[in-house]
């Protein structure tokens, strides 16, 4: 029972890191109808500058997380500018460059941090005893007190600020928004910069835990897709929801089926969503 | 004029292993399967204009399908071939049945992850498909040669390259362009634009499988690399790098990136890099690629 829990547990920090890699992700979808496919490129540059300032640069583990983050977004702001602003209105072509720079930040990856694993250093340490049952390391608690903490800001962020009004305001109607005054060059810029930027979080929060390498970023990016799916396309709290769903699906598969086939409880997710009900939990039906 | 430069096309390519040692023959018979490939996702991407991710998954199924046919159940690699074809093509009407009506996007989504896991299945099923070691299967000929091999791959091209010319002159090809030019406008003129696009997205998958099965019967080992987003990437490259949307932009991509892959072998990885830059310029700053290039500097003359 004990040993259930655990993997339960598991699962819900896992959960918790898919829903802020898949808040990006539906973020960017909800208001320019885009999907970056170097999502996963942006979660591994996350856990690898972390990593890199860390023990490279000897910065402290909590300022260089935050630091790595920043230069994603960063990062993040300068991609939209250059390569995305001028798809705009062609979906087919912002697919395609960001397929294309996905397939460049990988090799760059490997090039650059070379293919080994790497895990920046703890930001706590020890175990604590969950109501007796179990005992659980402290970083994975803090895992999911920060991812918890990434949700319920951006959740703030777009619900009780003006840039989330403009976001919502866009999201429901882009010509109506631009006739009103809202500046949607500024916001998608922002938004995509954001989405990119909570990729890094998600990875520079688990790095300590699970190692990162470029060849994973694939996988990164497929989850944070089955979750917006499953979720519901460009719906915030489907991403919440659908990321703890997919994370102890997947941790629990993984403890009891197969550690190989863990990717695959994903697909057919995917696959079960778009048979049985194709907008998602929380997505409008079209 | 048009009529002699094709024939002039043809007698060379009918010529070309007469003149090239082995080792280029071998980097021909690549360029032809990379041909077959890269004008075949041109067909759903660049005609219809939606993007698969599992174009490489696709030759994966037609290679594995037929060597494991022919490795286990003493099945004919011609036959096999053809069962690849029909699998790929089936599995593609069921992945595109799913989410071509739920618009590009879910296409894209849904075949990349069918690409993954793909792989995975093929690397962890290591008792049936020898995973990353590769499988060895046997060769479309009992004596293996090259020039043979060439003018097999040679003949399958040319059939599928004449068979996907009168598909889009037919009124199913006029189809395909009002669905990519004005999809609503299509739609109102009485197309059935899902049913339009299941099909393109359903015969380019079933091309795809043939050209893996006789690309796996002529290498004669099939790895998990056959249906890898490496080798998607590199498909994608040659039709963006081409010129998406036209007959002859991924036929000329395909044979210069095969060609120039080669002379820079030398830097091993960097390939893939070097390779995605030059496409993101491409698709950046020419999005119709070297033949809209051509045709600008044509034009301005």
């Amino acid at each position: 029972m004990s040993e259930f829990l655990m993997f339960l547990t598991n699962g819900l920090v896992m959960g918790g890191i898919n829903a802020i890699s898949a808040l990006g992700v539906s973020l960017v979808v909800g208001i320019m109808r885009v999907i970056n496919f170097a999502h996963g490129e942006m979660y591994i540059f996350g856990g690898y500058l972390s990593y890199q300032l860390a023990v490279g640069a000897g910065i402290p583990p909590v300022l260089s997380m935050l630091c790595s983050v920043a230069a994603v977004f960063l990062g993040g702001l300068a991609i939209e500018k250059w390569l995305i602003r001028p798809t705009y209105g062609d979906e087919m072509y912002s697919l395609i460059i960001t397929f294309i720079l996905s397939i460049i930040l990988q090799n760059a990856a490997l090039l650059i941090f070379g293919p080994y694993p790497v895990k920046p250093p703890s930001l706590v340490f020890g175990a604590t005893n969950i109501f007796g049952l179990f005992h659980y390391g402290n970083q994975r608690l803090l895992s999911l007190a920060l991812a918890a903490g990434i949700i319920g800001a951006i959740m703030y962020l777009v619900r009780r600020t003006w840039f989330g009004k403009s976001v919502r305001a866009i999201s429901q109607d882009r010509e109506m928004a631009a006739m009103l005054g809202v500046d949607h060059l500024k916001v998608n810029m922002i938004s995509f910069g954001l989405g990119c930027a909570l990729a890094a979080s998600a990875g520079a929060i688990i790095a300590p835990i699970f190692p990162v390498t470029p060849s994973g970023s694939g996988a990164v990016s497929l989850t944070a897709f089955v979750v917006v799916v499953l979720g519901g396309m460009g719906s915030l709290k489907g991403c919440i929801v659908g990321g703890v769903i997919l994370g102890v699906l997947e941790n629990l598969g993984a403890a009891y089926i197969s550690t190989d086939y863990r990717h695959i409880f994903g697909f057919i997710i995917l696959i079960g969503v778009l048979v049985l009900r194709p907008w998602g939990l929380f997505g409008k039906r079209i | 004029m048009k009529r002699a430069g094709l024939a002039g096309v043809f007698l060379i390519a009918i010529l070309v292993p007469f003149f090239l040692n082995q080792y280029w023959l071998h980097v021909a018979i690549i360029s032809l399967f990379y041909v077959m490939m890269a004008s075949s996702w041109n067909l759903i991407a660049g005609y219809t204009g939606q993007v698969s991710f599992a174009h490489a998954a696709f030759a994966g199924v037609g290679a594995y399908t037929s060597g494991m046919l022919a490795l286990y159940g003493g099945v004919h690699p011609a036959l096999g071939i053809i069962a690849g074809t029909l699998l790929a093509g089936v599995l593609g009407l069921g992945l595109g049945g799913l989410c071509i009506r739920m618009g590009g996007i879910y296409l894209s989504l849904t075949t990349l992850g069918f690409s993954e896991i793909l792989r995975i299945i093929i690397t962890n099923e290591e008792q049936w498909t020898r995973g990353t070691m590769g499988l060895q299967i046997p060769g479309v000929f009992s004596v293996y040669s090259k020039t043979h091999y060439y003018f097999l791959f040679l003949a399958v091209t040319l059939a599928f390259l004449v068979l996907m010319r009168r598909l889009l002159n037919s009124d199913t090809g006029l189809a395909f362009r009002a669905v990519l030019n004005d999809e609503l406008a299509a739609s109102t003129s009485g197309i059935d634009t899902v049913r339009v696009r299941l099909m393109a997205f359903t015969s380019s998958s079933a091309m795809a499988g043939l050209a893996g099965g006789l690309y796996g019967h002529y290498l004669m080992l099939i790895t998990p690399d056959i249906p890898s987003l490496g080798q998607m990437f590199l498909v994608l490259a040659m039709a963006v790098i081409g010129g998406m949307g036209s007959f002859a932009g991924p036929i000329i991509g395909a044979i210069a990136l095969e060609f120039l892959s080669e002379y820079i072998r030398i830097y091993g990885e960097y390939h893939l890099l070097l390779f995605g830059l030059v496409a993101l310029v491409i698709a950046r700053f020419a999005p119709s690629g070297m033949v809209g290039l051509w045709e600008k500097i044509w034009r301005r003359r």
